[in-house]
């Protein structure tokens, strides 16, 4: 089959014509394309630097991740004693060392993890954990553990990196409504879930006149938003759909990339953004009720995901410029409930995946023998400690800014 | 129109005012802000009415409206899917075929004794069952819309929608359509009564029972998640309860369930000890807690926060929100009193309260089709496809916690579905609309290779069957007890042959009658016409003008007169492109 460029007459690359889009240049207010080659050089110019940077992708991992049965502790007795019917034999996992296997569904990051691309942090949490999923999350989302901020550790990093707000496109995050994580005071978003739906349909008469439907002076609070949101769209959704069709069209259909594919289209086609944060939809971690059918599938869903991921950015060539950092909101209980489940619990397993990193297990294991808070394990490192070396370690921004105080980073980093 | 009252925002001042405002600052554009935050809009007819009747006549007849007659509201008319074979239906597929080949039967179906793929009668009702009632849930959505739409009562459908997002239950989890319009019915009957006897029913309706794991709590392990919720979400708020609360809640819940479509309790599996909640020791039940609760005056503040956001604008204050919470709190949790204060107080009117509230996508597209004097929700495009694209799918919010709201309804992407839908209502493609209830998506590929006569193994191949993979040869021969692919196809075919289609007719919409009886004599007439009745932020003089100069042009002529029988399409067009503007959104 014979891939049809729409530019290929033009003499326009989709590359460039992506840059160009990026950068907001020729794009009427409301999404219309304007004339794109006339102003191709002095666009693709501009935006050279921009796409040079380093990429965090946020993969997140909603409803409370079961750590034991994820980053298996085959190798302490305590862990069947806890589980005597949900703990995973010793012979189904993919194992690490003569202590711990990875969830046997895990193959993919398993893989990885032995080419020595993924660090495992064990005990990640916080003083004073709460057991909600919401609250839990909006702590994980402003790095605010039982307090609050209005911006997210996304946002705020974007702002570190960027502090005049000058550039388009800093963060992308794919969901249906935005994620608190990436709230920020300058940047505005790129949020979206399916790229060909993002475009205003019109009738070839209207498209001159929605150009025309000119801002105005905000009456409130809630009608600026609107109108800084109509801005964005206007610059994100043609720019956003060119690289998706292009993808759809190069990429290896065998991969189920869950929505890590709309941020494998955006980084071939060489947006400027910088921060992706991709939240699972439909996510089954939350198991309450017969776990292991549910965990064994989300688990493999989400490995499969994140290797499919990482083949992309080597087909790419962008595999060296790309880490991903993958997070819930909580752990869950060390003993399994009376519903062949668990229930919401306090520290958890966290992945960072990528060629920059030094693979292996951090962090401190906690203890299945002096469990805290009713059965739980004790958190012996602070997630804002790992956030501290995404941002300091990778993205090379000001951490402690960032999160309002200095945090001891994890050396998981190839120098 | 000449007569109308133009925008009228009271003064910054009146903010966080409860006070009522004065019978002489009572107007029709006021009218018009108070029936849209009230309800879905309404036509100039309507607000007319209600500026005619005075501030205290209006409210009144808002909130009390349990004697205006509303005679278009009708029962929900079932296809038929259910029988009571599926009662107890399996929480999984492989309980399903477990209990089958455990049992030799799972829902009323028999397994095959012999032969290849024996239970693949039983995997395919669990199937029907569950493309049935999801189906069926999407005529439910349908139903509800046109109620939202076609009643007398507009407070009492738009609350029932706030307690439906508050209370959330997703049916996609409940797996029973039955159970989602017990739930719709007491959201209606408890919009506006009692909060403290509308959280009682909700804990003891079925599909809250079972979304929140009711049947998992039982004496001795308790299951927390209900517990959790009803004070995180439902009344209270995180941070005004402990841990050992929640615990204790959960034994208070203790041997709740539901039969069927009955709440029960089981005497024994509720723990009748001693409990110590919220200060209080007693041997509570889940009433008795809910009571408790109900007594913590931050449970007032709570849900009068939660009410006034979801009614006037986003931006609370806590001195407002505590006013408020007393007014609940002084009359005893009935809603009416509260609803009376705020639809009359200056803060109502303030300029804060004008165009503060991003509308929710439900209540988007009903209100939009009130303004364009449709007479039901339209099968073109189909109502549950548009309010998804805007983010909203009815009887499916994404958690317990409900739709965020307020600034969460607008990204770029659900900003461009807004205008969109606006389209696809105005101008709606009848040729090339297909009905998705009767699309098995990617299964239909399945269907066409069975039907053209390739066996299971052949036709769920994942490659084409002329050119089979290794790995789908080894598959052809592989003997199974049932294929869950062709399941999920055959499933969906059998809920179809029985499900009630939905009728895909259009929108009926005249704005060439709205116009042209308006008085609007001139294209800019025409143009303000609109934009009166669709906006409540108006619009920029510039985006009026470039309207003007559109309508003009698409008319041929400046004068209505002239163009009357042609001007329809431009019409729509015209109000396509208002409603895709920043101010359409908001209220």
């Amino acid at each position: 089959m014979t891939v049809r460029n729409p530019l290929s007459g033009c003499g326009v690359s989709r590359r460039e014509m992506l840059r160009i889009g990026a950068s907001g240049v020729g794009l009427g207010l409301y999404g219309g394309l304007g004339p794109v080659p006339f102003v191709l050089a002095q666009a693709s110019r501009a935006s050279a630097a921009a796409t040079s940077g380093r990429i965090l992708v946020v993969f997140e991992w909603f409803g409370g991740n079961d750590g034991l049965n994820t980053i298996v502790p085959y190798g302490d007795p305590l862990y069947y004693k806890h589980r005597p019917t949900i703990g995973l034999k010793e012979a189904d996992l993919l194992k690490i060392d003569a202590q711990f296997g990875w969830h046997k569904s895990m193959r993919g990051m398993k893989r990885m993890y032995d080419e020595g691309k993924v660090a495992i942090v064990q005990g990640v949490g916080y003083d004073q954990p709460s057991f909600s999923h919401f609250t839990s999350m909006s702590f994980m989302h402003t790095a605010a553990p039982n307090s609050g901020n209005e911006y997210g550790w996304i946002g705020r990093t974007a702002s570190a990196m960027d502090p005049a707000g000058a550039r388009d496109n800093m963060i992308v995050n794919i969901s249906d409504s935005q994620t608190l994580a990436v709230k920020a005071q300058k940047h505005v978003p790129l949020v979206f879930i399916d790229p060909m739906r993002f475009q205003r349909a019109l009738f070839s008469q209207e498209k001159s006149v929605v150009d025309a439907l000119a801002a105005q002076a905000p009456v409130g609070d809630a009608h600026r938003y609107v109108l800084d949101v109509t801005k964005s769209a206007a610059l994100a959704s043609e720019v956003v759909r060119a690289a998706w069709g292009q993808y759809q069209r190069t990429a290896n259909p065998d991969l189920r990339l869950l929505d890590l594919d709309k941020v494998a289209a955006l980084i071939e086609a060489d947006f400027p953004t910088r921060l992706y944060y991709v939240p699972l939809r439909g996510s089954l971690f939350d198991t309450h009720v017969n776990q292991a059918s549910p965990h064994d599938r989300q688990l493999e869903y989400c490995s499969d995901a994140i290797a499919g991921f990482f083949q992309e950015m080597q087909r790419i060539g962008r595999t060296d410029d790309v880490v991903m950092y993958v997070y819930s909101e909580f752990g869950r209980r060390v003993p399994e409930n009376t519903s062949l489940g668990t229930d919401h619990g306090t520290a958890q397993v966290n992945f960072v995946i990528g060629n920059a990193v030094k693979g292996g297990l951090y962090g401190k294991t906690p203890s299945l023998s002096n469990l805290v808070l009713g059965d739980n394990l004790e958190s012996t490192v602070d997630f804002r400690q790992v956030y501290a070396t995404m941002i300091d370690g990778w993205l090379g921004a000001d951490a402690a800014h960032v999160l309002g105080q200095k945090f001891e980073t994890l050396k998981l980093f190839r120098a | 129109m000449a007569n109308r009252a133009g925008w009228s925002p009271g003064p910054a001042a009146w903010k966080d005012d409860l006070t009522p405002i004065a019978a002489a600052e009572w107007n029709d554009d006021r009218a018009a802000h108070l029936l849209m935050h009230a309800g879905f809009g309404g036509t100039p007819a309507e607000i007319d009415a209600l500026a005619t009747a005075g501030l205290d006549a209006a409210v009144h007849s808002l909130v009390h409206y349990e004697r205006i007659p509303n005679p278009r509201m009708q029962p929900f008319v079932e296809s038929g899917l259910w029988d009571p074979t599926l009662k107890g239906f399996p929480e999984s597929r492989p309980e399903a075929t477990d209990r089958a080949e455990r049992e030799g039967a799972s829902m009323g179906i028999a397994a095959k004794p012999s032969g290849n793929r024996p239970v693949q009668p039983v995997s395919d009702r669990f199937f029907y069952w569950l493309r049935a009632t999801m189906l069926e849930t999407r005529r439910l959505g349908y139903w509800w819309a046109n109620r939202m739409l076609q009643t007398t009562h507009p407070v009492e459908q738009k609350m029932a929608l706030l307690w439906h997002g508050h209370f959330a239950t997703h049916e996609n989890k409940v797996r029973d359509y039955r159970k989602m319009v017990q739930q719709i019915d007491l959201f209606e009957r408890g919009a506006t009564g009692n909060l403290r006897d509308l959280a009682i029913k909700v804990a003891q309706n079925p599909a809250m029972l079972y979304f929140l794991d009711a049947q998992y709590n039982v004496k001795g392990a308790p299951n927390e998640n209900f517990a959790r919720e009803v004070m995180e979400l439902f009344t209270m708020g995180v941070g005004n309860y402990t841990e050992q609360d929640v615990r204790e809640c959960a034994r208070a819940f203790t041997g709740w369930y539901f039969d069927d479509l009955a709440f029960k309790v089981d005497p024994q599996k509720h723990d009748g000890g001693a409990k110590t909640f919220l200060g209080r020791t007693g041997s509570f039940d889940g009433v008795e807690v809910l009571k408790i609760i109900f007594a913590q005056p931050v449970t007032a503040d709570y849900l009068a926060g939660k009410i006034y956001r979801f009614l006037v604008r986003d931006e609370l204050s806590p001195e407002l929100q505590r006013k408020l919470g007393h007014v609940l709190r002084e009359h005893d949790y009935e809603v009416k009193p509260l609803l009376t204060a705020i639809f009359s107080s200056k803060d109502f009117y303030s300029q804060a309260s004008y165009g503060g509230h991003i509308k929710g996508p439900v209540e988007h597209l009903v209100t939009m089709l009130k303004q364009l004097g449709a007479d039901a929700v339209p099968g073109v495009p189909d109502f549950n496809q548009g309010t998804i694209a805007m983010g909203q799918h009815l009887l499916n919010p994404p958690s317990v916690a409900g739709w965020a709201g307020g600034k969460a309804w607008i990204t770029p992407g659900l900003l461009i579905a807004r205008g969109n839908v606006a389209r696809d209502v105005l101008v709606p493609d009848m040729t090339g609309f297909r009905d998705w209830n009767f699309n098995a998506g990617t299964d239909n590929v399945l269907g066409q290779r069975l039907r053209e006569g390739l066996d299971v193994g052949a036709a769920t191949a994942v490659n084409d069957p002329s050119n089979l993979s290794a790995f789908d040869m080894s598959a052809l021969e592989r003997d199974e007890r049932f294929n869950t692919r062709i399941s999920g196809y055959v499933g969906w075919q059998q809920a179809a042959r029985k499900l009630i289609p939905t009728p895909r007719r259009a929108a009926q919409i005249d704005l060439s009658a709205i116009v042209f009886d308006s008085g609007a004599k001139t294209a800019a007439e025409a143009v303000d016409c609109l934009l009166w009745r669709l906006l409540r932020v108006p619009a920029a003089p510039a985006t009026r003008d470039a309207l003007v100069a559109f309508l003009t042009k698409e008319l041929g002529t400046d004068t209505v007169d002239r163009a009357k029988t042609y001007m329809e399409d431009a019409l729509r067009l015209t109000a396509h492109l208002i409603m895709s503007t920043p101010e359409y959104q908001l209220a």
